[in-house]
């Protein structure tokens, strides 16, 4: 690939764990720094700028791509908050075909309609779906795409299941010129046990976490109208927890390669937090760290 | 442990099974993948033998995918190749079978199979990707489906035929000699009094097929025959005879006194065809013998072809004709658990002899195998005439690819097809000699 343009980052995580907000706030946070900014989403159900367009429509470039031949970039994309070029790169309803060769073939569109260089962005964010289910979803973090790639995890187990996986596809994709792991973004975070958890996790695996985001009801309402935290209670400590993040990823370049955990490992590695969350649960008091 | 194959002459599922479609009249193939796979069937199987089927090469039926069908799904455009074909294209049966990337997908072709249905259209389907096998695979997907999804459409059956018996197991122009081959088989049955049922071929339709279920017998001429003949028996409790491979000269004798006993004939009557059968080659073999002295017919040979080709024609060339089996290299990757048998079979075939037997697909590896055993006679594919030209040994074009004939209804299985390979052995040896002899001369 040509010269880059900006830094590239994919943001992965479990469905459901909060990319889409996380990654719609470093962006809001960003631009609002005075970064140029482009966000693109690559899930099917692009979802992923909603809250930095205010909720309107965006076609995406998938579906610009099914109707007609030749594609602009003023096609499939929209302005949003603080400046922050929105694309969503779409994909089929759930069920048929490919998505994973749909997100190959958006951002393959996206890089020969010159995005970058005519755009100049400062920062790329990739929002991606779910976990690396196949090929496909590994594109953004595979040779000449993302630079750093950042998993959103909550304490729950399957979402530090997705995480692993993460690590896994990084660890095969890193060597190569792919793609290598800025940290993890521990989000949702309320049980007392969640940081320790998520601490320990990364401490096996080889990683760090760079941010913790509380479970805030400043999200939610945000969310409802439409907004990032950062669009609709900048004053907010919620807004400030995503400045922060926004600021390590800008001031902050260090990438590791993963050591994930092979399935043994992760399910014994399990067990022995199920063990300890059911001692501090029902009472029994262990000096342990940070709960 | 994975190694790359060089000019493989087995191609891929979805080949193999249009190569069964092509061959049934009035069936209408559908091809759902990308544009090449219907190119490359025209180019790496249907160009490479003489003369075209109805619906085959160039003018197939593709959905022809793009990209956008890939990422959305392609059973819409399945859907309207369906609808277009059968507007263009008469036939009885409209045979929907897909590639690579549609199964990659996931495209749901049962449900468009069930459309079309309900649009009263004949269509029946075939899931036959390259990753699930090569031709041979393909052939028994393709006949598969035709053996569980015919009698699902409602046709009107035919009339039952007393003494019918199917024959499979021969591959549609990978056995370039398929339709001159079941003619004679064919024959051949009907000399003792059955009817055969040939499925492949001119006046074999969708008809044919529908009679599947009536055979009192069918008769396996391949290892790819024997899963066909598995279904049947499990659906309609068919006995069946298998052969490991053609019989060709005496050995169609030995085949139809098994098909007389299986099936409680009256042997009397078999005996006095197969004797007609047996003067009338003898006689042309005692023609021969003045040529086959002084040319000196007996040398060793290589053969190289499927494993039924090259289980009839080298046994022929042994038993019968006192050619000496050097090497024999058996192309279509037989399963594991028919090798042992065909081991057993071709390697005693000649006591003393040392006979080789080697499976390979690799060109390569059968160029260098050939080259090492010095064979006289090199009995293969096009792609064997470099190396026979090599050794200086006369060379008879007879598995595919075939690029030296034309192909209609040749024969090399039976009494007739024996004397087919008789003249055209005795030719290649013949005009190798004078060729020698005038470079010889030229020399001088
Ligand atoms: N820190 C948080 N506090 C409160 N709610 C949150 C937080 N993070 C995310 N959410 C909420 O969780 C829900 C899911 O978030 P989001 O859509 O960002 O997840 P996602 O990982 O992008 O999901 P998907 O995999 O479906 O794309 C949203 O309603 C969002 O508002
Ligand atoms: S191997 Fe697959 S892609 Fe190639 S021709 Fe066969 S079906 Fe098509
Ligand atoms: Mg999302």
């Amino acid at each position: 690939m040509s010269k880059k343009h900006g830094k590239h980052i994919a943001i992965y995580g479990k469905g459901g764990i909060g990319k889409s907000t996380t990654t719609s706030n470093i962006s809001a946070a960003l631009a609002e720094a005075g970064y140029r900014v482009i966000q693109i989403g690559c899930d099917p159900k692009s979802d992923s700028t909603t809250i930095l367009r205010g909720g309107n429509d965006l076609p995406t470039v998938l579906d610009t791509l099914r109707e007609k031949s030749k594609v602009k970039i003023e096609d499939v994309s929209a302005v949003g908050f603080g400046g922050v070029l929105c694309i969503e790169a779409g994909g089929p309803v759930p069920g048929v075909g490919c998505a994973g060769r749909g997100i190959n073939a958006a951002v393959e569109l996206l890089q020969e309609l010159r995005l970058f260089e005519e755009y100049k962005p400062d920062f790329v964010l990739y929002d991606v779906l779910g976990d690396v289910v196949c090929g496909g979803f590994a594109v953004p973090i595979r040779d000449g795409i993302a630079d750093r790639a950042f998993v959103v995890t909550s304490s729950d187990f399957m979402a530090i299941f997705a995480a692993n996986n993460l690590f896994k596809a990084i660890n095969k994709y890193a060597p190569s010129g792919g793609a290598r792991l800025g940290g993890v973004i521990a989000n949702s975070i309320q049980a007392p046990y969640a940081q320790s958890l998520i601490d320990d996790f990364t401490q096996q695996t080889g990683t760090s976490v760079v941010g913790y985001v509380p479970r805030s009801f400043t999200v939610s309402q945000s969310e409802l109208y439409g907004q990032t935290v950062i669009e609709a209670v900048p004053k907010s400590e919620q807004a400030d927890v995503y400045r922060n993040l926004a600021r390590f990823i800008d001031e902050n370049e260090d990438s590791v390669i993963p050591k994930p955990l092979n399935g043994p490992e992760l399910k014994r590695w399990a067990r022995t937090w199920g063990d300890r969350i059911f001692e501090v649960e029902s009472g029994v008091v262990h000096n342990m760290e940070s709960i | 442990m994975a190694h790359h194959i060089e000019g493989s002459r087995n191609s891929c599922a979805l080949h193999g099974a249009l190569q069964v479609i092509e061959a049934i009249e009035g069936a209408v193939p559908v091809i759902h993948s990308t544009a090449g796979c219907g190119a490359q069937h025209f180019l790496g199987v249907n160009r490479l033998n003489a003369g075209s089927d109805s619906f085959g090469g160039p003018p197939v039926a593709s959905s022809n995918i793009s990209e956008k069908h890939v990422v959305f799904g392609g059973s819409s455009r399945l859907r309207e190749q369906l609808k277009n074909t059968v507007k263009i294209v008469e036939g009885d049966l409209y045979f929907i079978v897909t590639g690579c990337s549609t199964e990659m997908v996931g495209d749901d072709i049962p449900a468009m199979n069930k459309e079309g249905r309900d649009q009263d259209f004949q269509v029946i389907y075939a899931n036959t990707p390259g990753f699930r096998g090569d031709v041979h695979q393909g052939y028994q997907l393709a006949v598969k489906a035709l053996i569980e999804q015919l009698p699902t459409l409602g046709k009107a059956v035919p009339p039952k035929v007393e003494g019918l018996v199917n024959i499979l197991g021969i591959i549609p122009h990978q056995d370039p000699f398929w339709a001159g081959n079941l003619e004679e088989l064919g024959r051949l049955l009907e000399g003792i009094g059955l009817k055969a049922n040939l499925l492949f071929g001119y006046d074999q339709g969708v008809s044919a097929w529908q009679k599947l279920p009536d055979a009192a017998l069918n008769v396996v001429l391949s290892v790819w025959g024997e899963a066909p003949a598995l279904l049947l028996e499990e659906r309609y409790n068919t006995p069946w005879l298998a052969l490991e491979g053609l019989p060709v000269g005496s050995a169609a004798g030995a085949f139809l006194r098994q098909v007389t006993e299986r099936l409680q004939l009256d042997a009397h009557r078999t005996e006095l065809f197969i004797e007609s059968e047996e003067k009338r080659l003898n006689r042309y073999l005692a023609s021969l013998a003045d040529t086959y002295y002084r040319a000196g017919f007996q040398r060793e040979f290589a053969l190289i072809g499927e494993s039924a080709q090259v289980v009839g024609v080298s046994e022929f060339l042994t038993r019968t004709l006192g050619l000496l089996p050097r090497t024999l290299i058996i192309t279509d990757n037989p399963p594991e658990e028919s090798r042992e048998a065909l081991i057993l079979r071709l390697t005693t075939l000649l006591e003393g002899a040392g006979t080789e037997l080697f499976f390979s697909e690799d060109h390569g590896e059968i160029t260098d195998l050939v080259r090492n055993s010095g064979a006289e006679v090199v009995l293969g594919s096009a792609l064997e005439e470099g190396v026979a030209a090599e050794l200086g040994a006369a060379f008879l074009q007879l598995s595919f690819p075939l690029s030296d004939r034309v192909v209609l209804n040749r024969s090399y299985a039976g009494y007739r097809g024996a004397a087919t390979l008789l003249e055209e052995l005795g030719s290649a040896i013949l005009s190798h000699s004078y060729q020698s002899r005038r470079i010889l001369q030229e020399s001088y």
